[in-house]
């Protein structure tokens, strides 16, 4: 009898024993490995930006020439100047393109001329390439939606810069008064959109 | 004669009995025995994240493109591997850009760099990612030499040599990446 129950006995420890290494082993595992890894993250940032880009071709003035017909003294029909190409324009996020100009005005006579006479042309100044809709500014108009156009996207080309349908402020039978430089302004813009 | 003989030698031999049962000593030997687990541990990455800052020159011949960003170094203090045979791997993920939205013609959206992972063996880890202009396939990776022996030291993580895919224009917003660095023992090692 004693033997018998000796001989349980010394399983049952030896059971706990095995069952005392699994535990300590399992435990083991869940703490140590032969492989660690770490990791880091590495971050930056680009600002949106845009670039207007130079002008190439002859010079930054559309040279109209003489404006009138000689014959009639009326503004020409015909007034037409080769564009100006923005190249190098570019924005990095979304952006608009907006074209603002100013009438071709006499820059000697500068006071108000006398009744069938004007010193001021209005024109159309259209900016291409960037939008689908081109930008454009009628210096008569009383106000240009259409001269700001978005891009939804970065964008990077040129930009096409033209001039057109002149018209003599005050009407078409109204003669421009002599003067050896009429001037007007255009102006493009590229900005980052909100 | 040869009665005595036997007798003399039966004394002789008991006193040496006796003296073998009369010690107060015992003697036995046990064996103590135990292991150590091959173990790789990695020190925290000091300073994390990497900020490179502003990547776009903003002004000057290159305005718009990437401009010169100086090497950052990163830390693992008190690296080790307890056994020989230990090897570094290092992954890599370029800085993409976090808009999802497609690329434009002329435009990145990725910053490729170098990462060296030093100190550990005869030569380096190093991988250099190329992720494309829209950001794919931003990930590589390299594993350096083998380690003989055990060690303990601290790892130097140098990011460099950033550029950008084709040398394009980068396209504004919040570009992020990533390192992984790995230490353990060398696939053929087994273990």
């Amino acid at each position: 009898m004693t033997r018998n129950l000796k001989r349980p006995s010394l399983k049952r420890l030896a059971a706990l024993s095995a069952a005392a290494v699994a535990i300590a082993w399992s435990g083991s595992a869940a703490a140590q490995s032969d492989t660690d890894t770490k990791d880091f993250a590495v971050v930056g940032n680009v600002p949106a930006m845009c670039v207007g880009g130079t002008l190439t071709g002859t010079g930054a003035t559309f040279d109209m020439g003489v404006l009138i017909d000689i014959n009639t003294g009326l503004l020409r029909n015909d007034l037409a100047a080769p564009p100006k190409i923005l190249s190098g324009s570019f924005c990095s996020a979304r952006s608009t393109i907006t074209v603002n100009a100013t009438p071709m005005a006499a820059q000697t006579f500068t006071s108000t001329p006398p009744a069938g006479f004007s010193r001021l042309v209005d024109y159309t100044a259209t900016a291409a390439g960037w939008t689908t809709t081109p930008a454009a500014f009628a210096t008569g108009a009383g106000s240009n939606p259409a001269a700001v156009q978005t891009r939804g996207t970065a964008f990077s080309g040129d930009i096409t810069v033209s001039v057109g349908s002149f018209s003599t402020v005050g009407g078409a039978n109204q003669r421009l008064v002599a003067d050896t430089n009429y001037q007007g302004n255009v102006t493009v813009t590229l900005a980052v959109a909100s | 004669m040869k009665r005595l003989a036997l007798t003399l030698l039966a004394a002789a031999a008991l006193p040496g009995i006796a003296h073998a049962q009369a010690t107060d000593t015992a003697t036995a030997d046990v064996g103590v025995s135990g292991t150590v687990a091959k173990l790789c541990t990695l020190g925290t990455p000091t300073p994390a994240p990497v900020d490179v800052g502003q990547m776009a020159n903003t002004s000057g011949a290159r305005v718009g493109k990437i401009t010169v960003i100086a090497p950052r170094t990163v830390t693992l203090p008190g690296s080790f591997c307890n056994f020989a045979g230990s090897a570094i791997t290092v992954t890599a993920t370029a800085l993409v850009s976090t808009d999802a939205s497609a690329v434009e013609p002329g435009f990145a959206k990725a910053v490729n760099y170098t990462a060296d992972v030093a100190n550990w063996a005869a030569g380096s880890a190093t991988v250099t990612t190329a992720a494309t202009a829209g950001g794919g396939s931003p990930t590589a990776s390299a594993t350096g030499p083998t380690q003989p022996a055990p060690k303990v030291a601290d790892l130097d993580v140098t990011l460099s040599n950033f550029t950008a895919p084709s040398d394009f224009l980068l396209t504004a917003g919040a570009y992020s990446g990533l390192v992984v660095v790995k230490l353990g023992p060398v696939a053929s090692g087994g273990d």
